[in-house]
């Protein structure tokens, strides 16, 4: 009888002891599971701080490009203006300028001009969408030697007559 | 003749200016090349020349002027 009691106890023993280590082996699987998720959104996280410094980064880049942009506008318009000037100046008699009747007498030299601005226009376009400027025109300190069309953004040393 | 340019060039960028033979008309002057032609007509009016244009497509200073100006005046 006391035998069988202690058969019972061993077998109760034997089953607890079995329960325990499965559930430390159960415990460890999901231990490891565990780990591999936590590595896995670790990286992730990484993965979307980076993301997101990198979108500061363009954020930053394109508020730069963009104030660039505003200023060359500024810039442009200013020019525009002095632009629209030089078709209606007035000499130191009082006389307005008059382009049509230059064309009539001097229709060659008007063309000539006009090529050289147009040649300057596009220079412009180019500088207000981010080429950089030559030596040349850095170093344009003389009317004769500016880019008449966008002095503005194209000769920054210039100081105007 | 001379004079007459000077004239031409005080009337149009002003008698405060200082104009001499080395005057640069866009550098000095403050004009630019519609400036430069305006005078160029002018002065051919005034003394009744005709200057070929291509003539004309490089003078910058007073001194190209007078020199452009002067061919046509002896040989007209």
């Amino acid at each position: 009888m006391f035998s069988q009691i202690k058969l019972v106890f061993f077998f109760i023993m034997l089953m607890g002891a079995g329960g325990g280590l499965w559930y430390v082996q159960h415990l460890k699987s999901e231990n490891e599971i565990l780990t591999l998720n936590n590595a896995k959104l670790e990286g992730a996280v990484a993965e979307q701080q980076a993301l997101i410094e990198q979108q500061l980064r363009d954020i930053e880049t394109q508020q730069s490009i963009n104030k660039q942009l505003t200023e060359n506008n500024v810039k442009l318009t200013a020019d525009l203006e002095l632009a629209n000037e030089k078709f209606n100046k007035v000499n130191a008699s009082g006389e307005r300028r008059d382009i049509g009747n230059l064309a009539v007498s001097k229709p060659k030299s008007i063309e000539k001009i006009e090529r050289k601005r147009e040649q300057q226009r596009a220079r412009c376009f180019e500088i207000a969408q981010g080429s950089p400027l030559t030596e040349e025109e850095l170093n344009a300190t003389k009317k004769s030697q500016i880019n008449a069309e966008c002095t503005n953004i194209a000769n920054p040393n210039y100081i105007p007559y | 003749m001379k004079d007459t340019v000077i004239e031409v060039l005080k009337g149009h960028f002003g008698d405060d200016k200082e104009i001499n033979e080395s005057s640069h008309m866009m550098d000095d002057l403050g004009g630019d090349e519609f400036d430069i032609l305006d005078v160029i007509v002018q002065v051919e009016s005034k003394l009744g020349i005709s200057i070929p244009e291509e003539e004309t497509f490089e003078v910058r200073t007073v001194s190209e002027l007078l020199e452009v100006v002067g061919r046509h005046v002896q040989s007209d």
